[in-house]
């Protein structure tokens, strides 16, 4: 049984040790072109050293042990500022779905790719015609010939948005549709595809902060060998839903750690005056709240192995806290991310537009409390 | 510490009684005396985590009045609580000792509990937070008021001592925080409880009130705001548990105000889908309204814990986590 306030001790020992070989060879928040590089650099050297494989399982090439053990580094390197969190946590929505769907050698075969930094994935879920409504994708499967349960090729064809990372990707989890058009979650079926697949054009959209982290991806007529399908087919809504948990537990807490790094470097810079503390003594309070939810939260898991719609608790708490964070920045530093043309004023200027999507993205705010309603209140159907 | 299953066999046990007391009692049931009965204090000296948590909760949760505070703080006061020891509290959103000394004339002013009424003796907590004293002053040097405000039913009294300093003792610095840590927990446990009610009342009347020809919980305005108070709840639930796991005054305090905001936000929300009804005195509702309203300000105002805590951060500069995986 591994001791995890030791093993942050001797994490946070060797991050510091080799901080000068880690650290942003950029002042934050440099370009998305500079976080990818940073971030595929840091994996490698975490790799080398061995700390990327703790918490995976050994059978792609991790060294088991708990979960939890991903966090924590997700965590520590966030709080440090040698990652962003939000790129180095999407391991944590990838890597399990391989492991848990994809044919066994095919997962020993990419995963350790993923961690070591060597490749970059995508994840094709959203549509112009499905975000908030998922299961009504349209993105379309078919077997390249004779039936569904013996092709040995499948071709797609159709689009998804939202795409993040998509340009620098190497491989996609794609959702698509294998049954008909009205089968809505029950004919969907999951497949790994090679974003260097003839017929995959990516074009990427500019997002408000002027960064394209995001794309749109077209499908023209793009052939996939049946191998690749993730879980049964016609059972990608269950690949789908697999990735919740490790979304609402690690990448979270990863968040919180980066969100706490960032109400710090605000603290050293905002006025020392009553307005000012209330301000902050708010963001904190809420982090603190969401904080505390979150460990809970994530010892659940561990305990029990699922964690469910309760995380839509969690999700709310997060796109709050965040929101309220960068609005503590904007209220105290006037003009800072209106006007500052500084590279300070940069950093905060891209994130404060960026935790806008904060209640859009990973399902928004009200389809949050959606399911909060229906599912912890029970208060029956809203139709 | 109890297991799961004791655990609630105790929760059963003591939410039962309280019920059982109000429902008999025509009105002012003594809920002292079920607590008592209950075997509170030994409760509270063996498993006082446990305890606290169960009873506070249990009397947020049936807006039962009890003078059980008054134990939990001349517990963690170094005193052996007992029926006829009155604490005196700070004043409303304060939170630093309520007395002070002034050569051999000791002169306080707080909250207490109704236990001041009947109480032969008051401990009073003087000086400042880095040099306090304790003295126990005979209940006949203090004027004690029933203070009606917003929730007469709460029994809280304005106490004013002017009495004789004689046998203070010097109070170790560490130990007044801890027992404002306590009372502070106890206190959000209380209105975590009373949260929970209100969302139940507003959560059935939305199943049951038809509107337009359906239950207004279909409409998803009203979904939305209830959807907003569990939020709030479970928010203030995973904060008092970091400040049971990693006791200490700053989670303790995080967790007071915590559960000031939560009061606020579910008692908002609850009472916009109650709408009419919560608005009267027929209904229940406004009895837990009046109650977080009153015990918001004990131990320190959400607003002034937010405050002081802000003013730390930035004094500082730094930021602590508190809570780790």
């Amino acid at each position: 049984m591994i001791n995890l306030a030791d093993y942050r001790a001797e994490l946070h020992a060797w991050l510091e040790a080799n901080h000068d070989e880690l650290a942003p060879r950029f002042a934050p928040p440099g370009t998305l072109d500079d976080r990818v590089i940073q971030m595929r650099r840091v994996k490698s050297i975490l790799f080398d050293a061995g700390w990327m494989q703790r918490g995976w399982p050994e059978r792609v090439g991790g060294r088991g042990g708990p979960p939890m053990l991903r966090t924590e580094l997700g965590a520590a390197l966030a709080a440090r500022g040698l990652t962003d969190p939000g790129l180095f946590s999407l391991i944590e929505v990838l890597a399990p779905t391989i492991i848990d769907f994809a044919p066994p050698e095919l997962a020993a075969e990419v995963v350790p790719r993923l961690l070591s930094g060597a490749e970059l994935w995508c994840q094709g879920f959203s549509e112009p015609d499905a975000g908030s409504d998922l299961a009504s994708l349209r993105c379309h499967a078919a077997p390249e010939s004779g039936d569904a349960r013996t092709a040995t090729k499948w071709v797609i064809n159709g689009q998804k948005v939202w795409t993040s990372l998509a340009q620098f990707s190497d491989r996609c989890v794609l959702l698509t549709r294998t049954g008909p058009p009205d089968s809505r979650h029950r004919g969907i079926t999951a497949f790994f595809v090679d974003m260097r697949t003839p017929g995959i054009t990516v074009v990427p959209l500019e997002m408000l902060n002027g960064e394209l982290e995001f794309a749109e991806v077209f499908f023209a007529d793009v052939v996939v060998s049946a191998d690749r399908m993730l879980g049964e087919l016609n059972g990608g809504w269950a690949v789908a839903m697999s990735i919740l948990p490790y979304e609402r537990s690690s990448c979270f807490w990863q968040r919180i750690a980066f969100l706490y790094r960032r109400l710090q470097r605000l603290v050293e810079v905002a006025p020392d005056d009553d307005r000012a503390a209330e301000i902050v003594g708010d963001a904190y309070l809420q982090l603190h709240a969401l904080r505390a939810r979150s460990r809970a939260t994530q010892h659940r898991l561990a305990e029990t192995g699922t964690i469910g719609a309760e995380t839509s608790i969690d999700k709310v708490l997060v796109a709050t806290a965040e929101q309220t964070t960068y609005d503590a920045v904007r209220r105290l530093l006037p003009g800072m991310i209106e006007m500052d043309d500084s590279v300070a004023g940069e950093m905060w200027r891209s994130e404060y537009l960026y935790s806008r999507a904060a209640t859009i993205y990973g399902g928004t705010a009200e389809v949050q409390r959606n399911i909060i309603a229906r599912r912890l209140l029970e208060l029956g159907s809203d139709e | 510490m109890i297991d799961t299953h004791e655990r609630a066999v105790m929760e059963e046990t003591v939410r039962g009684a309280i019920a059982d007391a109000l429902a008999t009692a025509r009105e002012g049931a003594n809920i002292d005396a079920v607590l008592a009965q209950l075997g509170w204090l030994k409760m509270l000296d063996d498993e006082p985590d446990d305890a606290i948590d169960i009873v506070f909760r249990a009397l947020g949760a049936a807006n039962a009045t009890a003078t059980a505070l008054d134990d939990v703080v001349a517990s963690a006061l170094g005193q052996k609580p007992r029926a006829d020891l009155a604490v005196l509290l700070p004043r409303f959103a304060a939170w630093d000792p309520p007395g002070r000394i002034d050569a051999d004339d000791l002169q306080a002013e707080g909250l207490a509990t109704g236990r001041a009424a009947t109480a032969r003796e008051m401990l009073v907590v003087c000086g400042t937070e880095s040099e306090p004293w304790s003295v126990i002053a005979s209940t006949t040097v203090a004027d004690v008021q029933a203070v009606r405000g917003v929730d007469p039913d709460a029994g809280l009294r304005a106490v004013r001592v002017h009495g004789s300093a004689a046998g203070a003792t010097r109070l170790d610095p560490a130990v007044w925080p801890k027992a404002v840590a306590l009372g502070r927990r106890a206190v959000a446990y209380q209105i975590a409880g009373a949260g929970r009610t209100m969302l139940d009342l507003a959560r059935t009347h939305a199943l049951e009130r038809v509107q337009f020809g359906r239950p207004i919980a279909r409409f998803q305005a009203v979904r939305h705001r209830l959807a907003d108070a569990l939020v709030a709840v479970e928010a203030l639930e995973a904060a008092l548990t970091a400040a049971r796991e990693e006791p200490n005054p700053d989670t303790a305090a995080l967790a007071k105000a915590v559960a000031g905001r939560t009061a606020h936000t579910v008692a908002r929300h609850c009472q916009q889908v109650l709408a009419g009804i919560g608005f009267t005195t027929e209904h229940s509702f406004h009895r837990f309204l009046m109650r977080v309203l009153a015990f918001e300000g004990i131990f320190g105002s959400a607003d002034a814990i937010v405050l002081d805590i802000g003013r730390r951060l930035l004094a500082e500069r730094r930021v602590p986590t508190l809570i780790e995986l």
